[in-house]
């Protein structure tokens, strides 16, 4: 019996690690797709790589649509998660298993477009009845042209707003908080709630160390100091301009009206807000979803503070772009220039999970949660600036982490911090612009 | 190694039909392995080499550039921080890991009740998923919900943030390492043990040996093989470790992970984070001759009190 047993395991073993391997090639050989799309009967299928698993229904809606206006071709998203996209993408992107259709950040594709991944789709756009400049925003259309070149048709944006627990305000017996208030009046305001006395573990507001996004970037524009320069040559850390607009969430911090930085690696903020530790959190419309999972119908959205008599906010939004090396140009560009129409941005915008880039299909995502005053992340667009970024900028902001965090835990002053930051990074800047 | 040598003789004939059909047989049922390797680890590896004197971007396109990433590699900031974690790192997990895995390992070889339970609770760690293990981990050490803290301040000390802290939080993976490997070991370690014959043990028993005689002049001494092994295989996974310091430590949001940054997290920020795969590349051939050298000297030193007979 026990010689069975063993025999048994033994070849359970054998066959689960075969199957692994046989899987894996599998996964390899199967992963590609754009080559086996046979277009000898005028059929073509295109694939479509994506990595938010909470859009790909309405993806796959978008690409229905279009097969029905143009029967030979068909649409297949490819999923990877966040995790693993750009490295998926990274290590696919110069073969010919690369997806047609790829979703595009601003963050990448300076380095895909310099890299030569991805098609220029100016002359396409402009030969189209698309009208990008008239249809989209400006900073958007900006983020994906490279050297001149159109990259990317603008698919969806986000901008920032304050998000707050109305429970928590409740319970401390606070005034929500409002549209338009000033930086001193959001200040005060969170003295308020800690002078209420909150439960224990519960913050006015975290101040993500790590999201400059949706917190001092902004402030830092606002305030007319800068992190990156036009040409990208040199940061703009120790601009006393740019540490003015940082200090005041840093102060924050300091005085124990957020969570410490401690706090928040061990938890990070998002959490906190979704599990009812924060009363205000600084977050991009991006998030509703996951918010909704906990807080649906207790939580509430309100403009960001202004700051030096300004509302700036940052912008940031994902485009579809074109593999240069696609088997199906025509087919592949066509429909990536028809993601930017009307009809497909208005299928986008009626999922309610992200605004459409589009102009005219903006207000449709304001009525997809009627509870929540998402207006206010359209009206942030005409003051947004676009995130900042370059080809080294998850280099940037390791530098970036290792002093501000210091001066988030007060063993620096911000002044100390920035300026240590500035000959780092400018030295990594550098060495991005002699290559 | 003398089994080998005496079996290799008959093959030096000239094959008989027969045993040329017994080594096709055996051609087959080694193939699946083989080829995984050449596959997965031969081929990468003969590529990072070559990638190693190459400028790659994020693309894998490759210029190359003879020796500058290993220049660049020696005017590294980090190189010796990295170093030093590492070092730390296999010099403290590998003999506290092997101490306890031995301590196990002789416990369970005992004649008690219940030593297939036993071996199979210590023994689930090494079958859990690293990131399964990890986030757990990472859930005990949290600074507010942890049971480590709420242990520790029911002792009546103060708890605090032991993965943030820079000072404390390599200490915390390395507990994680320790915890981890002893099942696995130990699991060699008895299979060592029950190799030993039982005739030593009954004369030492009736010369009047104690317990702890028997484990240290017999126990020890037999088992240097596979205490041999494990200590060899040991090291060279304290070399590698990456996976439970980068799901432990956030590499964005923790503020001790540049100080706690071993030589494979140095080459997982280069070629993963920032695209410099032909640096990064350099980063693991220099790990590459560490180990090898580490593991020769090791090889050698063996002389002196590994035990084959």
């Amino acid at each position: 019996m026990r010689k069975n047993l063993r025999r048994l395991a033994v070849f359970g073993l054998t066959a689960a690690m075969g199957a692994a391997l046989l899987t894996g090639c599998g996964e390899k050989s199967g992963g590609g797709g754009s080559s086996d799309g046979g277009s000898k009967d005028g059929k073509v299928e295109l694939t479509m790589a994506v990595w938010d698993s909470d859009q790909e229904p309405v993806m796959n809606e978008m690409a229905a649509a279009y097969t029905k206006e143009h029967p030979n071709v068909t649409v297949k998203t490819q999923l990877t998660t966040w995790n693993e996209y750009w490295t998926k993408l990274e290590a696919s992107a110069m073969g010919n298993s690369s997806a047609d259709i790829i979703t595009m950040n601003v963050l990448h594709v300076e380095e895909y477009a310099d890299a030569g991944i991805l098609m220029d789709l100016t002359e396409a756009e402009k030969e189209s009845d698309l009208k990008a400049s008239e249809n989209f925003p400006a900073p958007l259309l900006n983020g994906y042209t490279v050297e001149g070149k159109l990259y990317g048709i603008p698919k969806d944006f986000d901008t920032n707003a304050i998000f707050y627990n109305k429970e928590i305000f409740d319970n401390a017996k606070v005034d929500y908080p409002k549209d338009g208030m000033t930086f001193e009046e959001f200040r005060k305001l969170c003295e308020e709630l800690d002078a209420a006395g909150l439960p224990e573990g519960v913050y006015p507001v975290p101040v993500n160390r790590n999201s400059g996004q949706t917190t001092y970037d902004a402030t830092i524009y606002a305030n007319d100091g800068y992190i990156l320069n036009e040409d990208n040559t040199e940061v703009g850390w120790d601009d006393p301009k740019t540490i003015a607009g940082i200090q005041p969430w840093l102060d924050l911090v300091l005085d124990g009206l957020s969570p410490s930085l401690e706090q928040m690696a061990n938890t990070d903020p998002d959490s906190m807000f979704q599990g009812g530790q924060a009363a205000m959190y600084l977050s991009g419309n991006y998030m509703i979803p996951s918010y909704n999972k906990t807080l649906e119908g207790k939580y509430g959205i309100v403009s960001r503070p202004t700051f030096n008599g300004k509302n700036t906010d940052i912008i940031n939004g994902l485009a579809f772009s074109v593999s240069a090396f696609t088997e199906h140009p025509e087919e592949a560009v066509d429909f990536a220039l028809w993601l930017g129409s009307k009809e497909a941005q208005t299928i986008q915008a009626e999922a309610g999970v992200v605004i459409s880039a589009r102009n005219d299909c903006q207000d449709i995502y304001v009525g997809t949660h009627p509870d929540l005053n998402l207006q206010v992340f359209l009206d942030n667009v005409e003051n947004a600036e676009l995130l900042p970024h370059c080809k080294v900028t998850s280099e940037l902001a390791q530098v970036e982490k290792t002093y501000l965090e210091q001066a988030w835990m007060g063993e620096l002053t911000l002044e100390e911090a920035c300026k240590k930051i500035k000959p780092e990074a400018d030295a990594i800047l550098d060495k991005m612009n002699s290559k | 190694m003398g089994e080998e040598k005496k079996m290799a003789k008959p093959v030096k004939k000239r094959a008989s039909t027969r045993q040329k059909k017994d080594w096709a047989a055996g051609y087959v049922f080694i193939a699946p392995v083989t080829i995984g390797l050449v596959i997965f680890y031969v081929y990468p590896f003969i590529q990072n080499f070559w990638f190693s004197f190459n400028d790659v971007n994020k693309f894998n396109v490759a210029t190359f550039v003879g020796l500058a990433n290993f220049k660049q590699l020696f005017q590294e900031p980090d190189l010796l921080l990295a170093l030093k974690n590492t070092l730390i790192y296999a010099v403290v997990t590998v003999p506290i890991g092997l101490g306890l895995s031995l301590l196990v390992a002789a416990l369970l070889n005992a004649k008690i009740k219940g030593t297939s339970f036993y071996r199979t609770i210590y023994f689930l760690p090494s079958v859990t998923m690293s990131v399964a293990v990890a986030l757990v981990w990472k859930l005990i050490f949290h600074s507010e919900h942890g049971i480590f803290n709420a242990v520790i301040e029911a002792l009546g000390g103060s708890g605090k943030s032991w993965l943030t802290t820079p000072s404390t939080a390599l200490g915390c993976v390395m507990i994680v390492a320790i915890w981890g490997s002893v099942g696995y070991n130990m699991i060699i370690l008895l299979a060592g043990m029950q190799g030993i014959s039982k005739s030593y043990y009954e004369a030492a028993a009736i010369d009047g040996a104690g317990p702890a005689t028997i484990f240290f002049k017999i126990t020890i001494p037999l088992l240097s093989p596979t205490i041999f092994f494990v200590i060899i295989t040991g090291m060279i996974g304290a070399f590698q470790v990456f996976d439970s310091i980068y799901m432990m430590i956030d590499p964005m949001t923790n503020p001790a992970f540049n100080e706690v940054k071993t030589m494979n997290v140095l080459f997982y920020q280069n070629a993963f984070m920032y695209g410099y795969k032909g640096y990064a590349a350099a980063i693991s051939i220099f790990m590459f001759a560490i180990i090898m050298i580490i593991t020769v000297i090791q090889m050698i030193g063996q002389k002196k009190w590994v035990n084959y007979d």
